[in-house]
């Protein structure tokens, strides 16, 4: 018999499931170790166009397993070498290769819904839950994977059918806090926190805000750890110079460009990150010159995004304002008195001056998208509550969970559960939580059992009084269903001998599945539109579709 | 080649190598030590059929750097096999099929050397291959074979005493099976560390009581701090002295003692301090389950003490040297030689810094006595002093692999794994579906191994094969039905099914050549139709039923 290249294929698929794979158009997200091996495996098995998304550019210690890429590739993009690579061993296959971030928003909901099967080959929990939801929004089946040292793990997602990705707590990245603040910013928040936790207290605070920097004993941070401190003793020195005429200016320098500076030097930082790019305070003065002359508008114009140079013209005038408060406080209290401080509060307009000017200062460096002064004030204020205001006040109280024990999740991993109480003393913006966020709250007990609730965080314009945490209707009661009752099902997936002879490098226990349940399997996706529960500044609200039971509603198909 | 000229040059206060960075990842898993190992590994592939397992099989072993490779495969490039294989393209059409996968797949790392037979439109001699290409660390053969290539294979593998992985992959189906010659032991196993930990408070040495003793001389008038930062198993040491004077001499060992200790320790943990006990003491408690027993010899250690040597050649091996060594030393000393780690723990650095040493020193000193016992026994005087090392400090976990003989009455175990497949089915039925056991992949292997030399066998011809070897298959329906879809897939691989295979043999394969971890022990059968994998020896299926 002659045969051609898919012989094999429609042998052993059939041909109507050889057709349909020849007609499937698939998404796979991340072209790393797994990808390679995937991307080979569909070109292979014949799929008829294959997207492939990487941010990253190929590295040296890539090349022992990530075997589409060579030496001559070095520093180049993932996906488009990816492409070029199998593209070679069928031609029949269209690649489309994007050197992007999956969670640009060129990759909408419309986009997601093109593709038959996603594929995920990716190394971090963000993107992993975030193309998690993407697909359950979408309603496209999500293959999962992920690997470590000797393990790995495969999962199916499909809407309505299995657990999705974030069923399952995961453990919560340990390096988070310290790094991502005062080194590797990502998102305006960062910035944020950075001038609001470290900046202004370190110059006009109790200094020691250590509550923001998690020392955590971490050792891959230690190096860095220590870095950091140093940097914050020579910041501590420039408070001396507060009120006099160089002090913008040794600010400024110190913070955007020697700090900076020195990030540039720790080279493995930047590998797979936009390296943060230094100003100069006289250069940037310069450019301001014509800013510098409409002050008063500016500083007025709160929903205005401001430019670079406004952001300097506030930094500066913001600074004078609040030396001069500094100087009258030590005059009044004494220079070591604890009242000779100043903290931040959102109504305090120099404060939030200070905090939005040095934040979008900050996400210039780092090519953070700036924020308005409106926006800095909500998200700066939500960072008052904490993760114990969440747990105690909101989920216990508001909710009704009481005693039970339940696990509270969010993007990052496991915030809370009864064994995991390092973080309730934190604020929700330390963890990751802000304006949009979602949370999980999985109710662990055995016995009537509540579903998953998703909370959504919102800022409120509300007055700040009272609780910080509150539902959009505080004063109805709410009820959350229980899960439906149903035998655990014990399933083998494999070697009843391993498991038995507990090798221990080939069982599979995966290290992010923290705590896998055995009804897993059973949980109910609650959907988020329908849910939206708001933090504000005061106020975490519930609002559901029906105002009427005040509350949750779940999307069961 | 440059990062091996740099590589000579000494070590002198130097970053990581060009090639310590590219096999960084790997370096973490199985050390310099393991990346030596595969680096002067020589691998053959003897392939055949539609050929993807194997290649993909060697794709896995020249990324991380297997010395060298030999493809033995006499097809030539048909259209069918660039739909399946990655290491063919356009331009290989109508080529040997050996020599353009050799050439794709040293592309894939500059730092391996692969050749291939047979040159120049010769007929394939696989005896030629075997003599003219050095010796072989491990020999891989893909399905269908022909049973005179086989038989050389076997040969070989059995005079030079070379592991010998047969695998065979067909359509959704795929298994591999490793064939070791006498027992295979590992001694870098990669335990988890926390059971390695081995403090000896039970059997302390004399330096390590004279050490405890002094830290807690007048230990009620320790100044707070001094107090709260005694080690854990200083304080251990002290209150199972005091245990001890009140019961006759013994240690606590049964659970309800254990509980009475630690009541024992935590009344000597100070409570008058800001945080109302101390840390140090706290972990004294948490240790004592763990620290506080009688050692037991793991089974696998157990089963290197009572090893019976199959052969003088084993006797004389360095392992069984060591391992005969090391039971002596166990006999006499009633515990095994200490691995010398310390855990972390709540102490003053200086103390802490102390006590590493002792336990350094200690397991230096059992060491060198196990070596002194090496030196005086046959063969002994050549055995290197950091294999005993390796030894002594992996002496818990050590592991034996292939040590039954094979070949078991096929018949016996297809009745077994009948009556498992039929107590799974009943078990279904009986929790309408709620529960449910795995069926045995047994079958799988059965009619694959059928199909061994004949790929595109049909149904009936798989099934008469297989009841030549164990008749009452005839009556089994699901038997019958493996062996369609085996039918079905006439020889035909799937990629995805090999490269899946394939990823799985290397596997195994680095752990063979490396000696670390614990290989597969022997057979791996895949069903790609439930996703699921079974490994285990055929002849212990009998064993395996739940």
């Amino acid at each position: 018999m002659a045969l051609d290249r898919d012989s094999f294929n429609r042998q052993s698929l059939g041909p109507s499931l050889n057709a349909s794979v020849k007609q499937a158009q698939v998404l796979m997200v991340g072209a790393g170790g797994i990808g390679c091996e995937l991307l080979k495996n569909l070109v292979l098995s014949g799929f008829g166009e294959i997207h492939i998304v990487d941010l990253d550019t190929i590295d040296l210690s890539n090349l022992n397993r990530q075997f589409l890429f060579r030496y001559e590739h070095i520093k180049k993009p993932k996906a488009e070498i990816a492409k070029e690579a199998a593209q070679r061993f069928n031609p029949n296959v269209n690649i489309v290769a994007y050197h992007a971030n999956i969670k640009d928003a060129q990759f909408n909901l419309e986009w997601f819904k093109t593709f038959r099967l996603v594929f995920n080959a990716l190394d971090n929990l963000e993107a992993r839950r975030h193309v998690n939801r993407m697909c359950l929004a979408a309603d496209v089946p999500l293959i999962e994977s992920g690997t470590t040292g000797f393990n790995g793990q495969v999962q199916v997602i499909k809407k309505g059918v299995t657990a999705c990705y974030d069923c399952t707590a995961k453990e919560i990245p340990k390096s988070f806090p310290v790094c991502t603040i005062r080194s590797t910013p990502s998102q305006p928040i960062h910035c944020i926190v950075w001038g609001k936790g470290y900046l202004l207290n370190e110059i006009f605070g109790a200094s020691e805000d250590q509550a923001v920097l998690d020392t955590s004993e971490n050792s891959d941070n230690a190096k860095e750890i220590a870095e950091l401190k140093k940097e914050s003793e020579a910041l501590r020195k420039i408070r001396e110079s507060v009120g006099t005429d160089q002090f913008p200016q040794l600010l400024f320098d110190k913070v955007f460009n020697k700090d900076i500076m020195r990030l540039l030097t720790m080279e493995e930082m930047w590998k797979s990150r936009r390296p943060p790019e230094p100003l100069q305070y006289d250069l940037v003065l310069r450019q301001a010159m014509e800013a510098s002359a409409s002050k008063e508008a500016i500083i007025q114009d709160g929903q205005k995004v401001w430019t670079l140079e406004e952001n300097l013209v506030v930094f500066n005038d913001s600074l004078t304002r609040l030396s001069k408060r500094m100087l009258d406080l030590k005059k009044q209290h004494g220079d070591d008195s604890p009242q000779a401080t100043i903290s931040f509060d959102k109504d305090d307009e120099d404060t939030l001056d200070f905090v939005a000017a040095s934040a979008n200062i900050r996400s210039h460096v780092f090519g953070i998208e700036r924020k308005s002064r409106f926006d800095i004030k909500q998200m700066a204020d939500l960072s008052r509550a904490t993760l114990n205001d969440l747990v105690e006040d909101f989920v216990k109280l508001q909710l009704g969970f009481g005693e039970r024990d339940f696990a509270v999740n969010s993007d990052a991993g496991l915030l809370y559960d009864p064994d995991e109480t390092d973080n309730l003393g934190k604020l929700l913006s330390e963890l990751g939580i802000n304006q949009n966020s979602f949370v999980t709250i999985v109710d662990e007990e055995e016995e009537d059992t509540f579903i998953n609730v998703v909370l959504n965080i919102q800022s409120s314009s509300a007055e700040s009084t009272g609780k910080p945490i509150k539902g959009l209707e505080p004063d109805k009661a709410l009820e959350i269903p229980r899960k439906p009752k149903k035998e655990p099902i014990v399933e083998f997936n494999g070697d009843r001998s391993l498991t038995r002879q507990r090798e221990p490098d080939l069982e599979t226990p995966p290290n992010d599945l923290k705590r896998p349940r055995e009804d897993d399997s059973d949980m109910l996706v609650v959907r988020k539109k329908k849910t939206k529960i708001a933090t504000d500044d005061g106020v975490v609200v519930i609002e559901g579709d029906d105002p009427s039971n005040g509350v949750i509603t779940i999307d069961d198909d | 080649m440059a990062e091996i000229v740099l590589d000579q040059t000494p070590p002198v206060l130097r970053g990581p190598t060009e090639k310590e960075k590219k096999y960084d990842r790997q370096l973490r898993l199985w050390a310099a030590s393991g990346q030596a190992a595969l680096e002067s590994a020589n691998i053959l592939l003897v392939n055949s059929g539609a050929g993807t397992v194997g290649v993909e099989t060697l794709k896995n072993l020249v990324l991380p750097g297997i010395g060298k490779f030999v493809i033995a495969d006499d097809t030539v490039v048909k259209k069918a096999d660039l739909g399946v294989n990655f290491f063919l393209d356009e331009s290989c059409l109508g080529r040997p099929r050996s020599e353009c996968c050799t050439r794709l797949l040293l592309e894939l790392n500059p730092e391996v050397q692969g050749d291939w037979y047979p040159k120049n439109e010769e007929k394939l001699d696989l005896h030629h291959v075997l003599d003219s290409s050095g010796s072989f660390t491990l020999i891989m053969y893909t399905n269908p074979t022909l049973p005179d290539d086989l038989a050389t294979i076997e040969a070989y593998a059995s005079q030079h005493q070379t592991p010998v992985v047969c695998i065979h992959s067909a359509g959704f189906y795929s298994y591999f099976r490793f064939s070791l010659h006498g027992t295979f032991p590992i001694v870098d196993t990669h335990p988890e560390v926390e059971k390695t930990t081995d403090l000896r408070l039970l059997q302390p040495w004399p330096e390590l009581s004279e050490f405890a003793k002094r830290m807690v001389e007048g230990i009620d008038t320790l100044e707070d701090h001094e107090h709260g930062h005694l080690p854990y198993l200083v304080i251990l040491l002290h209150f199972l002295d005091q245990w001890r004077q009140s019961h006759d001499g013994k240690n606590p060992t049964t659970p309800k003692e254990k509980k009475e200790f630690g009541k024992l320790v935590l009344g000597g943990s100070r409570t008058n301090n800001p945080e109302g006990g101390e840390e140090n003491f706290q972990e004294a408690i948490n240790a004592i389950n763990k620290n506080i027993k009688v050692p037991e010899l793991e089974p696998g250690l157990e089963e290197v003490f009572n090893h019976q040597d199959s052969s003088e050649a084993e006797r004389q091996s360095s392992f069984w040297i060591i391992a005969r060594a090391i039971h002596l030393f166990y006999q006499e000393h009633g515990c095994l030689p200490l691995p010398g780690s310390l855990p972390d723990m709540k102490a003053q650095s200086s103390v802490y810094v102390k006590l590493q040493g002792l336990y350094k020193a200690k397991a230096r000193k059992d060491a060198q006595e196990v070596l002194e016992t090496v030196r005086e026994s046959a063969g002994g005087e050549h055995v290197n002093p950091t294999e005993v090392d390796l030894f002594c400090k992996n002496a818990r976990f050590v592991k034996l692999i292939n040590t039954s003989p094979k070949g078991l009455d096929l018949g016996q175990i297809f009745d077994a794994e009948r009556a498992n497949d039929e107590a799974a089915e009943a078990m279904k039925i009986e929790t309408g579906g709620a529960f449910s056991l795995p069926l045995s992949n047994f079958f799988i292997y059965m009619a694959l191994k059928a199909t061994a030399y004949n790929p595109t066998a049909t149904a009936d011809e798989i099934m008469s094969t297989i009841t030549q070897l164990v008749p009452q298959a005839a009556g089994y329906e699901r038997m019958g039905q493996i062996a369609q879809e085996v039918a079905r897939a006439g020889g035909g691989e799937l990629h995805n099914i090999s490269a899946l295979t394939g990823g799985m043999v290397a596997q195994e394969v680095i752990k063979i050549i490396t000696k670390q971890y614990i290989p597969i022990d022997d057979t791996c059968i895949f069903d790609g139709i439930s996703s699921r994998c079974q490994a285990t020896r055929p002849e212990f299926f009998l064993r395996i039923r739940v």
